[in-house]
């Protein structure tokens, strides 16, 4: 069985950033309710629908969902830490695929605000052991280790936060909208928060909703006649597998050959290589790991990333543009949302919708995530 | 004087030394299948998927694969001021273990050998010390 023939009917989001004073019921009804006025339809079409978070309780999901009415349909719980959001796509790209979902709905929203809040000396038996170090060690030991072999400078960390800022500065659902240009200079001289990691290298503390609705193209095409017709044509989800220096005790960046061998899988199964595509989408919590992902997801050989910084190459206007929505650093990262705010951002470029931020003749595109150092989670969406 | 009693923070993950002075060992497995090392213990191997692994104890040296330092309080502890190490610490025996890192910035080196310690995270009511491994510089060891 494959993907073929499923489409992206619609897809909505909040912005992101701080919604003191807001449920997730009501972040996930203002997402959900976007993306239904996008594809044209109502809630009583959906025949499924998963939900991704990371920072509520058990059946969260199913009450926020509530809000949209009581139609009975059937609705599965997602998690998968930072990758939630691409993990509830998939599944609702398989339930369209198998022919099970005639409309599957795949909705995330999260308070990051409220998830650290209540952090600070939380967890008891194995989480206590292992959330003793806080995830921005973990993706600084990787940036640590990057320049002992490979001479890498904190500048080039700095350019690519500094271009995801930029990015963000134009997209009116971001988090971080700065009001002017952001140079590498003032990236570097913000405060650390773990060497060479700094404050605006890090992604923000961002609350917000995304939702993406699937169909089969036939339905998206008779619903929407004359819309550029985006088909989902990979959709792939890995955990890791065991290499030597396995680190299994707290939360790790992972083996780098997670994020490229569920890429490879994507690619083979999108019939389509890095070179097809026109913009890419990654896990940028940290600026430090953008440049290891070019790497990566085979968008030049290893070694080679600094050359892409130096060069420009995945700023809007460069050869392959890297989160033009501002990525995770810029736009933000609740957990829940974060990859269906990806995938928002991506067809909006694939119908030529995204405004200022257009990517010229974007046909096809790569939304990547990890979760938890533990899963990575790759989409290949593109336009017929 | 009374000796304070320790305590670790989770129980098996590394043994607590009666003699302060005695570094801790870290609780691992090896698999009887393939020889595979592991910390944290294990029951399946996690490279050769065969069940049944052997416990052992590892360290107390280590050589440092990579660090950072941090400038925000670790978790369960207020310690923040000037900040802290963190870092990846290959064991001979094959596993790679994350953990804090005592010293200086200044003494902290991608190679360096490193050997475990316990920090203090906190006390309970009756005054028993909460205690994690950590790693510290070889050269501290007599300290």
């Amino acid at each position: 069985m494959t993907l073929h023939g499923v489409a992206v009917l619609g897809v909505g989001m909040t912005a992101f950033g701080s919604h003191k004073g807001r449920s997730h019921a009501d972040l996930a009804r203002e997402a959900g309710l976007a993306a239904l006025a996008d594809a044209g339809t109502g809630f009583r079409e959906i025949s499924e629908a998963f939900v991704g978070y990371i920072g509520a309780g058990p059946m969260t999901g199913v009450k926020a969902m509530k809000e949209f009415g009581l139609t009975g349909l059937p609705v599965t719980h997602v998690e998968n830490a930072s990758a939630t959001g691409l993990a509830t796509f998939r599944e609702a790209a398989w339930a369209v695929a198998s022919g099970r979902a005639t409309v599957a709905m795949a909705i995330g929203f999260d308070k990051m605000t409220e998830m650290i809040r209540g952090a600070g000396g939380r967890g008891a038996g194995r989480d206590q052991i292992d959330s003793v170090i806080l995830p921005a060690a973990y993706f600084a030991l990787w940036a640590m280790r990057r320049m002992h072999e490979r001479g890498t400078k904190p500048e080039h960390f700095a350019r690519i936060a500094a271009k995801n800022w930029n990015h963000g500065a134009s997209n009116p659902l971001s988090h971080r909208r700065p009001d002017h240009a952001i140079t590498a200079d003032e990236v570097l001289a913000s405060p650390v928060v773990a060497e060479p990691i700094t404050t605006m290298m890090a992604c923000p503390i961002s609350d917000g909703a995304a939702c993406a609705l699937l169909a089969s193209a036939d339905f998206a095409r008779r619903l929407r006649p004359g819309r550029p017709l985006v088909s989902v044509r990979a959709s792939v989800l890995q955990s890791e597998t065991y290499t030597p220096g396995h680190t299994f005790l707290g939360p790790v960046v992972g083996p780098a050959t997670m994020t490229r061998d569920t890429a490879r899988q994507a690619y083979e199964e999108a019939g389509l290589g890095p070179e097809d595509m026109h913009l890419a989408f990654c896990h940028d919590a940290f600026a430090n790991e953008e440049l290891e992902y070019y790497e990566l997801l085979d968008f030049c050989r290893d070694g080679e990333a600094e050359r892409l910084v130096e060069e420009g190459a995945t700023s809007l206007g460069g050869r392959i543009p890297f989160n033009p929505d501002g990525g995770l650093v810029a736009r933000g990262h609740p957990g829940g949302p974060t990859g269906l705010a990806q995938l928002h951002e991506l067809v909006l470029q694939l119908r030529g919708e995204a405004g200022a931020r257009q990517v010229e003749g974007a046909r096809a595109g790569l939304a990547h995530l990890v979760g938890g150092g533990s899963v990575c989670a790759v989409t290949i969406l593109a336009r017929e | 004087m009374r000796e304070v009693a320790r305590a670790p923070i989770e129980d098996g993950f590394f043994t607590v030394p009666a003699d302060p002075g005695e570094p801790p060992r870290l609780l691992g497995s090896r698999c009887r299948a393939c020889r595979e090392v592991f910390f944290p213990r294990r029951v399946v191997c996690a490279k050769c998927l065969a069940l049944g692994c052997d416990d052992l104890e590892l360290g107390p040296h280590g050589r440092l694969w990579t660090w950072t330092w941090c400038h925000l309080p670790l978790f369960g502890s207020r310690r923040s001021d000037g900040g802290y190490g963190v870092g990846q610490v290959d064991l001979p025996e094959g596993p790679r273990v994350q953990a804090v890192l005592a010293g200086r910035r200044d003494e902290l080196a991608i190679g360096m050998e490193l050997v475990l310690d316990l920090e203090t995270l906190a006390a309970t009511d009756d005054g028993t010390e909460l205690v994690i491994f950590r790693f510290k510089p070889r050269s501290g060891e007599s300290e």
